[in-house]
Formats: structure tokens, sequence, C-alpha cells
């Protein structure tokens, strides 16, 4: 059909095509004489004004968007041209095509139809609702605004409505006319997690502290998938002066809103079927662990796109999530033997290989992620890691040196460094690394531990220091009890002269870990056991799957 | 009678204008009152155009540049001009470029110096003479921004180009030419640099430099993205990895060390895109502001002994109020509420709404973005380089931005503009009680050219004591917005110095006002989107004709006094000299 332009036949610019025959899109006119022949009951003065509707240039969008488009235009151009029309089917037409104009992100040209569909529908909610949507979304709150409060108007309890329009007032900086929305979509919905993250945002606004915690934690409660609130409830809290509050809630932030029920705008954006369309109603529902409804939403994306990697990729790793090791590993296969170099894939497929015990084939397609991607610092972390278990140090030393030279955020890089160091037996140079490591992460307490582990244990007697793992060990104690650090007090105290009381404390560890169930842990911490009973220290940092060698990173909180 | 409703009903369509060439022939606007600000860049010789290299591929780099630079190279008092040009990406050529250079080749940055003459009168005739063969300044590599300072205190301004690639620094020989050091200063790195800032963050007087990086981006690895409806389209940052900024140390002995790993503790960053310097918890030591594309944005803390922490999160200015990490593309920090303190502004994508982040004096920061009104009213724009200034010289600072997106336009798009990226500018006023009004619709026919606007570097180029705009466009015309309104009020000129006759960044002063409150400016050259402007301080007084008290805190924590400085004229403040 057309290519090129806009495609109304009322076009004024002559550069582009004339659509011809059935396609003519019928203009105003023409349309109030259909509603006046159509209805029987509105006269010719009081037919509603329509706007000119065309469909964008689609030519460069993908086929299914293409047909997807032309289709339900040709649906309104044939329904337009009915003599028979009534307002409310031609109405629903307007609607329809704007819906899909607006879910194709082509607001302009779905303004015009939702506003026809208004007027000749102007009961209907529908359309003053994805008004309000559209003028939000274009960056127009006062218009977004105006058909809120027009949509509230024909449904007052429309508890989506009421939130959305809250949020807007929030951002014109009207903060009383917000809580108003707020309140009342509470009554309407009494624990809506949008509503009380409403109030709360709103009474951080009026600076009222308290109330604003008050709010974002219930809201938290009612949404705890929702880890956008973290983020406003560190700032009340940091408000009330409670700065480890605020630093607790800092470290949980995310990304995921506590949104209203809105059947309306899921439906708007169910409608386009892209791969990219798809790929985001994927991503929502991974963000809300729905694993399955993201498998389905992005096999939709792979039938419509089976060659787009990354739609692909996300597909296996919600398979994975889902519990479907198998059909993961599937997709990421086929990922790559569509794109060899997609790296994603093969470093997911690598993770796959560890999680079932196959490292020897995670090394080769973790190396091979970072070799289509250099500068993979994920693949080099696991490849460096699955190293070396496998023993193959000086591999893994390498792989760790290159991350720290291409990421210097990346303190997993350093830390595994040092604990390389120690399989090596370089306890000096653990050593250092870990002091340095400490300098310039402090917020990372995975240097303290090693390093107190370190110098409870080394064998060289150059690195070893009782009494300052001692003070390590209590300092992190108190910041929170570990097996791990207790382990470290127990080789402590051994290396003090204290057997007796750290044969007792390695009891303790031996019975949580038979208690969680870990009998080879218990076994491993048996012979230590057997050192301090002998009155014999501990020589050996680190046994076998250490949790010291395990990095915990702390998101950055400042 | 079809048709005419027809034309009635598209005459209701949302289109940009189309860019428009403002009126020359006068500078007054419809009400007969002069505009307040006028593109005269053809007119005093500043002819050029940005080349983007855009050829189809959607390169990165196309929708990023151009910052500019106002720096007075020549010591003559008045202020020259830098202007960073593109060239091709990847593998086509010039005759393959959708828009063909606008300016004879070979494409390379330009230097305008200013010529002007100012009349018995008071009346000035500017004038700019492109200098770039005699100057040395050979850059042909794909630039991004400008940063100026005098790194080796020899009273001559150098310049330091930001540039897809490796960077340059030049050296001023202080002859009217310059030396490319870039190599034997070690600060050519050669990532995607952005914006950069010259800063004394030890205090031993010496610039240092702060460059922000932006991605881990080749040609050769450019993906291919597309919107939602399956067309091509320029990829968001997050398609690629962040790379890390650079700080240098300066060695005085004309080369910088890296001390990146050691003095940001913690070694943060993400795809850094302005940066902004300032004394933000006034402890005396220059701290520094990185914003961030997507990501949190940074505030580098001084911590007074050669290292810096962030501090950005627990205190407010790494994300808005409700936790989102937005665009961040262009910054600046001024004390716009006269508290005495440095807040921030930085500009956003549309939808977003561009924030405000007020300090409460210990560098703790609450996001006022809707309380000011100025989320509201960029909502619709993508804003680039902006500025605090008083454009009209009430004692109260505005704010401007350059605007044009990068997701194409609906509008522009269907009406086939092969750059449909672009906006028009704003300017919003200070209201003086905390909030803001858009008053572009009076500032003048330029400011309602739709452009893609990025750079804007921000100075009285004329010296007449209001701030002018020098803004570079995205594969448009760069244009010089001269200042009309701000001259009517009376101003206070200052130029900071220290003994060797440098410009002194950071150096803070306070406007003691008799019948009024302090207020309280910067000199810097740093911030916007990858600009450099002018250090001086021009202090609006309104209609006050008292020659105030000016009190300075320099970089290196010395406090001096001058008593009675003259108003509506420049004075040279020199560190050592006052009381």
């Amino acid at each position: 059909m057309g290519e090129g332009g806009n495609r109304s036949v009322h076009d004024i610019d002559r550069r582009q095509r004339t659509v011809k025959g059935r396609t003519t899109l019928i203009g105003a006119g023409m349309i109030a004489w259909l509603i006046v022949s159509g209805s029987g009951c509105v006269s010719k003065d009081e037919a509603p004004r329509l706007r000119t509707v065309s469909l964008p240039d689609v030519s460069r969008a993908a086929d299914s968007v293409q047909e997807q488009l032309r289709a339900r235009y040709a649906s309104l151009t044939l329904t337009a041209e009915n003599a028979n029309t009534a307002a409310a089917v031609l109405g629903n037409e307007y609607g329809e095509m704007g819906k899909l104009l607006m879910a194709s992100e082509y607001r302009d040209a779905a303004e015009p139809c939702f506003l026809n569909a208004q007027a000749l529908m102007p009961s209907d909610i529908r359309w003053p609702y994805y008004l309000a949507h559209l003028y939000r979304l274009r960056g127009e709150p006062a218009k977004s605004a105006a058909y809120f409060e027009s949509t509230l108007r024909l449904q007052p309890d429309d508890v989506a409505a009421l939130v959305w329009l809250g949020g807007i007032y929030l951002v014109q900086g009207r903060p009383e006319a917000a809580e108003s929305q707020f309140s009342k979509a509470l009554v309407l919905r009494p624990h809506l997690g949008a509503a009380l993250f409403g109030l709360g945002r709103t009474a951080l606004a009026k600076r009222e502290y308290a109330g604003a915690v008050k709010y974002l934690e219930e809201a938290l409660a009612q949404d705890q998938l929702a880890s956008s609130i973290h983020y406003p409830l560190a700032t009340a809290y940091r408000g009330l002066g409670d700065t480890d509050k605020a630093e607790s809630h800092l470290r949980q932030r995310g990304q995921v809103d506590p949104l209203p029920p809105d059947p309306l705008m899921s439906e708007l954006n169910g409608l386009l079927h892209s791969a990219l369309a798809y790929e985001r109603l994927g991503e929502k529902a991974l963000d809300k662990k729905e694993w399955q409804a993201a498998v389905a939403y992005f096999r939709k994306g792979v039938e419509i796109a089976p060659d787009n990697a990354s739609v692909r990729h996300r597909l296996g790793t919600a398979l994975f999530l889902s519990g479907d090791a198998v059909g993961a590993a599937q997709q990421f296969e086929e990922v790559l033997r569509r794109s060899p170099d997609f790296a994603k894939a093969r470093y997911s497929l690598g993770v796959l290989m560890i999680s079932s015990g196959r490292e020897r084939e995670a090394i080769e397609h973790l190396s091979a992620a970072v070799k289509y991607d250099p500068r993979y610092v994920e693949g080099r972390l696991r490849l460096a890691e699955v190293l070396r278990r496998r023993g193959r140090l000086e591999e893994a030393l390498a792989q760790y040196e290159q991350v720290m030279m291409i990421d210097p955020r990346a303190a997993e890089a350093p830390f595994g460094v040092a604990i390389t160091f120690i399989h090596l037996r370089r306890y000096q140079d653990a050593r250092d690394r870990l002091i340095e490591g400490m300098h310039e992460y402090p917020s990372q307490p995975a240097f303290a531990r090693a390093l107190a582990r370190v110098l409870a244990a080394a064998p060289d007697d150059r690195v070893r220091d009782s009494q300052q793992a001692m003070t390590m060990t209590q300092q992190l104690i108190a910041q929170r009890q570990t097996v791990d650090l207790a382990e470290t007090m127990a080789m402590t105290l051994a290396g003090m002269g204290q057997y007796k009381q750290a044969a007792a404390l390695q009891r303790e560890v031996m019975a949580a870990a038979n208690k969680a169930g870990h009998q080879e842990v218990v076994k491993q911490l048996a012979e230590n056991l057997a050192r301090y009973e002998r009155n014999e220290p501990c020589r050996t940092p680190l046994r076998a799957d250490d949790p010291i060698e395990a990095f915990e990173p702390v998101l950055s909180q400042n | 009678m079809l048709l005419l409703l027809l034309l009635a009903s598209l005459t209701g369509c949302k289109a940009d204008r189309a860019a428009q060439a403002p009126s020359r022939a006068t500078d007054t606007a419809r009400n007969g009152e002069p505009e307040w600000f006028v593109d005269r860049a053809h007119d005093v010789g500043i002819d050029f155009v940005h080349f983007n290299g855009m050829s189809g591929e959607f390169y990165f780099p196309e929708s990023m540049a151009p910052g500019v630079g106002l720096l007075d190279y020549d010591n003559d008092g008045d202020l020259d001009v830098y202007l960073v040009q593109g060239t091709m990406l990847g593998a086509n050529t010039i005759s393959q470029a959708a828009f063909p250079p606008g300016n004879p080749l070979p494409l390379r940055g330009r230097l305008f110096r200013n010529d002007m003459t100012i009349h018995q009168d008071g009346t000035r005739t500017l004038r700019f003479t492109d200098v770039t063969e005699r100057s040395g300044i050979d850059s042909r590599g794909y630039g991004m921004g400008v940063a100026v300072g005098d790194f080796n205190n020899d009273g001559c301004v150098d310049l330091y180009l930001t540039n897809f690639g490796p960077n340059q620094m030049f050296r001023n020989n202080c002859d009217g030419t310059f030396a490319d050091v870039s190599k034997q200063s070690k600060t050519n790195d050669p990532g995607f640099s952005v914006s950069a800032s010259f800063v004394d963050y030890d205090r031993d007087g010496w610039l240092d430099l702060y460059v922000g990086n932006y991605l881990d981006y080749t040609i050769e690895a450019n993906q291919k993205c597309f919107l939602i409806t399956g067309e091509r389209d320029y990829c968001p940052p997050t398609a690629y990895r962040a790379q890390p900024d650079r700080l240098y140390h300066n060695n005085r002995d004309g080369t910088y060390a890296d001390v990146t790993a050691k003095a940001l503790v913690g070694g943060e960053y993400g795809p850094a895109l302005g940066v902004a310097t300032a004394d933000f918890d006034s402890d005396g030591w220059l701290d520094i502001y990185v914003a961030n594309d997507n990501h949190d944005n940074l505030l580098w803390m001084n911590q007074r002994n050669g290292t810096f922490r962030n501090t950005a999160l627990s205190s407010g200015a790494a994300l808005t109020s409700e936790g989102k990490a937005e665009a961040s593309m262009g910054v600046d920090a001024g004390d716009f509420d006269n508290d005495g303190d440095e807040d921030l502004f930085i500009t956003e994508l549309t939808g977003e709404g561009s924030n405000l982040y007020v300090n409460d004096g210990t560098a703790v920061f609450e996001d006022q973005s809707a309380r000011s009104g100025l989320g509201a009213l960029s909502l619709p724009y993508t804003g680039f380089g902006t500025a605090w200034f008083d454009f009209d010289n009430d004692g109260w600072l505005d704010i401007m931005a350059v605007n044009g997106t990068i997701a194409a336009i609906e509008a522009l798009r269907r009406a086939n503009d092969p750059f449909p990226l672009r906006q028009r500018k704003q300017l919003f006023r200070n209201l003086a009680n905390g909030q803001f009004e858009e008053v572009a619709d009076r500032a003048g026919a330029a400011f309602q050219l739709s452009e893609v606007g990025r750079g804007a570097a921000f100075g009285d180029i004329d010296n007449d004591g209001d701030v002018d705009v020098l803004v570079g466009n995205d594969a448009g015309p760069t244009r010089l917005l001269i200042n009309n309104v701000g001259d009517r009020k009376h101003w206070l000129g200052l130029r900071l110095v220290g003994e060797r006759k440098r410009d002194m960044y950071g150096a803070r002063v306070a406007v003691l006002r008799g019948k009024g409150s302090t207020l309280w400016r910067r000199a810097r050259a740093d911030g916007s989107y990858a600009s450099a402007n002018d250090p001086r301080v021009v202090v609006g007084l309104g209609d006050s004709t008292e020659a105030p008290t000016v009190r300075v805190i320099w970089p290196s924590g010395r406090v001096e006094e001058w008593a009675r400085v003259a108003i509506d004229r420049y004075t040279t403040l020199i560190e050592g000299s006052g009381r």
C-alpha cells in the first residue's frame, strides 16, 4: 500500500503520495453527515467536529507492525465510509486506532483519534483516560491533568485515574491536590500500594517526614517487589535523622514502581505485535518475578523476530529463572547458532554449566564470551572464579588483572587476586592486596573478612598476626555474626594458644553447620577441631569451598 | 468545504517550526522593545556549521556533539571563541554524509579571535576573525567538547579538547599560537570523553584535570537498536558500558599523573556527560559533581588529603526524589536562592523534567524540581547545555537550557525532517521565591528557533556587563546570542586572578550589599555540557548604585576583602592585594 509520507488524501504537501480508492480518509464534513444520517437523532448543527486522522509512514517498521497498523487503519476507513455507521461504532474504531498508534509510540497520530473517539462517545471514560496518558508521556502535565480530571468526572471511583492524577499533581508541585487524589484512591482500595506510595511522596514533598515514613513503610509492606519505594523511604528516614535506616533502604533501592491496577493501559501496552514490545513486557514480568508470564512474552517476541539475539537470550534467562534449565540452554544455543559472537549467550551457557557442575565446559563458554567481548567484566570474573576452583591459578590471576584494568569499580577483581594469592601460598602478597582493597573499597567487608583469616592462620610467620586478627574479627563480628567469622575467631584463639576456647567455638560452628544440613562442611570443620584438641593451631587459612572466598558486594551507599 | 475544514484542522497539528534565520535587520521585537537576545553569529563573522558525519548508520557520537568554548586566549580583555568540529565516522566518505559540510574543508575545530571595537560613545562593534591556521591548533578528530585553564601558570589560558578518540591538550604559547602537548602532558585519554574541568583540587596552586568519559563505544562494535515499531534508531546509552572517568594531578612540569584509582575512592563511575566543580560544603576545598547518563550521578567530596569520596546517594544528589537515575546531560552549580551555598541544576530528557537539587549548606540536597516549577516546565524538552546566570541583572540567578532531543520527534519525522531532533531553547527567570517562570517567548526570535542544541558557553562577549551565550548545534550553525537586556540594570564585573595572573577557578565571591542580602557567586569555566564558560563573575545589582564590598574566598583558603568596588565596570582582583 503506499510508502513514504503521510497516507492522507487530504495532505497538502504535494510531495507525498495520494492514497486512492477505499483507503481514502474521511474528512470532518462527511463524518458530520454520517452521524446525522446514522443516528437519526443528532442534528447537523450538533454533529461533533472531528479531526483529520492519517496513518504515519510505517514503511520502515517491522512487517508485523505494518500489517497491524494498516489493517486497523483499513478497518477505520471502511467503517467511516459506511453511511450507516453509528456514532459509537465509529468512535470505537477511532479509539482502537488511537490505542494502536499510541502503543506504537506514534503519539501525535494517536491524539486526533482519541479526540474523535471522545467527541463521538463523550461518556466513555476510555478516551479521556488514554488522552491523559498520552499527554503525560508527551511531557504535557497540564493537559494530562485536565484529561484525568475529565475521566474522574465521568467515573469518580476510577482508582487508576486517581493515582495517576495524584502523580501529575506532584510533578506540578501541588502536593495538597495530590494528597486528595491518593486519599480518595485509598478509600476505594484500602492498602493499595500505589496510593500509599503517593501519600508518602506527598508527605515528603511537604517535608512531613514522619508521615512519609508511615505511608512508605506501609506501601512496602503491601508491595514488597516495588523496590523504588526504598529510595524515598531512605530520604524520609534521613529527614528524621535516622541514618542507619536511611542507609539500609538505600542499599535496597531499585526501579520497580508500585502501580495501580490499570486494565486500560495493560490492554494498550499488550497491543503491539513487535519484538521490542514483547521484550519490554517480558522485562516488566521479570521485575515482578512472574517467570511464566515473562517466558510467554519473550516467546512471542522470538516468534516475530527469530534472529533477534537479545529477545531470545532473555527468553533463555526467563526459562532458567522459571526452573527450566534445559529449555534455557536450548535457547542460548540457538542464539549462538544464529549469532555466534553474542557474548551474553556464551556467558549464560557458562553459568548454566557451572550450576550443573560441568566446569570444564563452563570454562570453554566463558572463554569464548570474553574472546568476543574482551571488556565483558562479568564474563571474566566468572571465568576467573571457575579457573581458580579448578586450580588453574595463574590463568585466574590473569583474568582478575584484566578486569582491574577494565573496570576500577569491580572490587571483586582485586578481591579475587587476593584469594588466588592465598591458594598460591603467596601470603604476603595476599595480605598486601587485602589491605589495599580495604582502603580502596571501604564499604566492601569481604576484604576485611579475608584479611582477618590470613592474619589468623597464614603459615608464614611474617604474615600471621594473631593480635591483629583478634581485633579485626571482634570488630567484624560486632557488625555481623557469620559462620566464617566464627571459624576465624576459633583459628585466632588457637593461634594465641587458647585451644580450649578454640575447640569450644569450633564445636559451636560445627553444630550450626550440622543444623543447616551441611554435612560436608561439618567433616571439614572436624579437621580443625581435632587440631585444637591436640593443642595445635590451624595453618590453613582456607578450606574447600570456604565462604570467605565468596565476594558478597555491598551496593554503594556512600 | 471539506478542504477548508481540513485546512483549519491542520493548523492545529503539532509540528515544530522549521529552523528559520532570525531577523538581522533590527534587534527590535514586534512590540517595539529590543529583543532580549539576538543571534549575531553570522553578522560578526562566526560562520560555523557543525558537521556530525551522519550517514544513516546511527553511530552514537552523531547525536551528542558539539560543545563550545569561550576563552581570552590573547589576553586582550575580550572573549574569543573555540568551536569543536566533527568528521565522518566509519568507512563512509564525506560524499555519503547526510548533511554535507557547511564550511570549507578540511574539517577541523576553529578558533575565532574577538576583534571587538568599543567606540567613544560606548557602542560596540563585534567582529570575529578565524585565526585557526595561525594558531597552530590542529584538531581533526571527532570533537566533543572544550575545557579551558592555564595549566602551566604562565598567565595564558590553555585549551583541552575532548574527543571521541584521543583527547588533546594545546598549550598557549602566549603569542597567538598553541602547541600540541597532548602526549607530553599525558592527558591524551583515548576514550569517549565529553566534559572536562580544570580544578585545583589539592590547593597547590596548579590546575588539575577531571575528564568525564562516556561510553565504551567503538564504531566497529556499533549495535543496531530499534524503536518499538522495529524502525532503526540511535541506541540508548544502556546498550553500552560506561567508561571510567579520569582524574589527573598536575605535576607542575607540563605533565599530569593519572591518579584516578588512588584519588577517587571506590572507583565509581558512570556514563559521564556533565561536570561541575564547586565547594559544595563550604569547607574551602573544591568538590566535583558528575552528571551521568541513566546512572547515579556522582558527588566527589574532597577529603582534603588528595582523595575524594562519592556521597551523591546519601546526600540526595545522585537520583531524583523518586529514586530515578535520569539522563543528566548538562549541569551547573550556582546559588540561585542567595543563601550562600551552591545548588545544582541538571538538564534531562523529554518526559523526565530537568532537576533542581537545593543545597542545605552541608552538601545535602533536596530535589525541588517540582516545587520550583522547573520540572514541569522542562518536561517536553531534552536539555543539554545550561547555566545559572543572571540574564537581567536583577540579582537573582536565572537558567537557560539549550534543547534538542536524542529520539526522533514524531511531528518532524512525519514532515520528513532528516534530523528530526529539533527543539527550541528555554529561559527560566528566577522569581526570587524559589520558583521560576519560563520567559523564552519574550527573549527574542533566537529562542524560537528549533535546532538540535547541545553545547552552550556563557560569558560577556561584548563586555557590556551582561552575560551572552554561545550555542553549539548538532549538524547546525553556531549561534551567538547577544544579551540586550542585562545592561539596563547595574552590575559588578570581577576577574579573579592569582599572583601569576591565572583565573582562579573555584574562587567564591561574596558581594556584601548594605541594603540587601549578600550575593554569592563563583569564578568558573566548567559546567554546562562539554563547554567552557567565561570565568569572570558578573553580578547583577538591579537598581542599586551602591559600590559594594567584595569578599573573596580564594581556592587556597585565603580570604580577602575589597571595599567600594566600582560598579558597571570590570575590576580585576588579584590574590594577595586585598585586605
